[in-house]
């Protein structure tokens, strides 16, 4: 029951990793920071070709695309759609690398 | 003529080789190193490319490697108020002789 040879799953199946399937309170905190680093990357671009008056597609693009951190519901900020979940709802961290990927927006309804 | 200074903040391990590829052209190697490129459209699309891995900010001018260096070197812990004259050793030697 107790001790180095108790019945657990990591014990009698070998190699189990769990992943948890919502993010901490500090995990949600570095990925609402990360988020507000690509705005303020994006803005500084912005700011930088307007003053010299050029303009970029890709960068228009995104603007009118993609919420800021502030304008993004937390639901969007800490999951995702996937429609294989319950609930069509899956936690950001399934997504491979998802600390170095943008992922915004979902279906509209989900 | 402004520029951005471009700081490569996260690694691009594991990441598709076109995101590799524009870090390649940026001249964007290690974590932590800086480069300069002059405001363009050019360069913002590429730093558009890789906004989750970079850090920017628009300056007036690019800096020299010397300047950078300068920048990181940690205070010495002292500072010089007044120079005082050096007192010259090989003289007095001579008037003891």
């Amino acid at each position: 029951m107790f001790g180095a040879f108790r019945v657990t799953s990591p014990l009698c199946g070998g190699l189990l990793w769990k992943t948890p399937w919502r993010l901490s309170r500090f995990q949600k905190a570095r990925q609402r920071k990360r988020l507000r680093g690509v705005d303020s990357v994006v803005e500084i671009l912005g700011n930088a070709l307007a003053k010299k008056g050029e303009t970029l597609k890709a960068l228009e693009t995104w603007k009118e695309t993609m919420p800021t951190e502030a304008e993004m519901l937390p639901k969007d900020k800490y999951t995702m759609f996937d429609r294989k979940e319950k609930r069509y709802r899956k936690g950001i961290h399934k997504l491979p690398k998802w600390t170095r990927v943008s992922q915004r927006v979902n279906p509209p309804g989900y | 003529m402004s520029y951005f200074r471009i700081t490569l903040h996260r690694s691009a391990i594991g990441l598709p080789q076109r995101t590799r590829g524009v870090l390649a052209a940026l001249g964007l190697r290690k974590r932590s190193q800086t480069v300069f490129h002059p405001v363009s459209a050019q360069a913002a699309g590429m730093i558009l490319k890789v906004k989750e891995l970079v850090k920017v900010s628009e300056v007036d001018r690019a800096l020299t490697p010397k300047e950078m260096r300068e920048e990181r070197k940690p205070e010495p812990g002292f500072w010089i108020e007044k120079a005082v004259p050096r007192r010259e050793v090989q003289e007095l030697q001579v008037i003891v002789l």
